[in-house]
């Protein structure tokens, strides 16, 4: 099976249109589950109560703001640097739903810090650098709407998001760099976790089902820009030729 | 299994607050991406445009 032949758009365009039901699925069923055991199972926390809640959408949406940033850098370098449309226009659609995750993370974790710092808002490291994602992400669709030639377009949104990749770390280190409002790591690789099983399990199912919402969600836009893309540049011969 | 307080006990605003963002958030990118489908008309129009392509995978 020769994998490389989906490297072109004409031929990932009905692979993606196949594959996107297994991934809508299990991520509509897992939103399900996820919120079920959210608010059915997992206990209220001993000192927050049922505010800490928030923590299964604040989370993963975090999370996935990050990760989808350092995904959207890897795709628009490989455009870059190999002249792959397809990985450039994989980049153009994932900045959407990682700008909504993020702008999302932003609005649940103010909705979490006035119950619980009585505020919504503090220029603390975590938060401020967590907005400057949010500007990044904005920067690199607004360079990409405002150039036409989508390959200029894309070797101008790769710059952006490639110096941008320094944010990421920022983001995640912030609480131990610097003395800030927000909590530190509760769930680390090397380490047990320190909250109940049952919220843990609330948090990674809804993790779980954001993250093959962005792949179902980013598939279908990014065959939307095939199609558009192909669309103008056949305009674009027939108007010269 | 544990019926939860809608009102979150007293914090029902932030909490319920925060999953609507949520659920607005994943309605208005849905919407938006079903509108962009169906203003380009590219379900029909996909196969025509992209049979005139190569399948080469740079520009």
């Amino acid at each position: 099976m020769n994998l490389y032949k989906y490297a072109s758009p004409t031929n990932f365009y009905p692979l993606a249109g196949k594959i996107i039901p297994w991934f809508a699925t299990p991520a509509a069923i897992l939103f399900g589950v996820g919120l079920f055991v959210g608010f059915f199972i997992a206990p209220p926390d001993f000192q927050q109560g049922d505010a800490y809640r928030i923590m299964f959408i604040h989370v993963p949406a975090a999370w996935l703001g990050m990760f989808l940033y350092i995904l959207m850098a890897i795709y628009a370098g490989i455009g870059w640097a190999f002249n792959a449309r397809l990985a450039s226009m994989m980049a153009s659609s994932i900045s959407i739903t990682g700008a909504m995750f993020t702008f999302l993370s932003l609005v649940t974790g103010a909705f979490w810090g006035k119950p619980t710092w009585g505020t919504w808002w503090v220029w603390d490291a975590r938060m401020t650098s967590t907005l400057i994602l949010l500007f990044l992400y904005i920067g690199f669709i607004s360079l990409q709407s405002s150039i036409d030639d989508p390959r200029r377009a894309d070797r101008a949104g790769a710059v952006l998001a490639l110096v941008g990749v320094i944010n990421v770390p920022i983001i995640y280190f912030s609480v131990q760099w610097w003395n800030t409002l927000h909590q530190g790591a509760t769930i680390r690789i090397l380490q047990k976790p320190t909250i109940h099983g049952s919220m843990l399990w609330a948090m990674l199912i809804m993790l779980a089902a954001c993250w093959l919402y962005s792949v179902a969600v980013v598939l279908i836009r990014v065959r939307c820009i095939i199609v558009e893309r192909e669309q103008n540049a056949n305009r674009f011969v027939e108007a010269t030729v | 299994m544990n019926w939860p307080d809608l009102s979150m006990g007293g914090y029902g605003f932030y909490v319920w607050g925060s999953y609507l963002f949520a659920l607005l958030a994943i309605v208005w990118e849905l919407v938006t991406l079903s509108y962009r489908r169906k203003s380009r008309e590219q379900e029909k129009a996909a196969p025509e445009v992209l049979r005139g392509t190569t399948n080469e995978t740079t520009s």
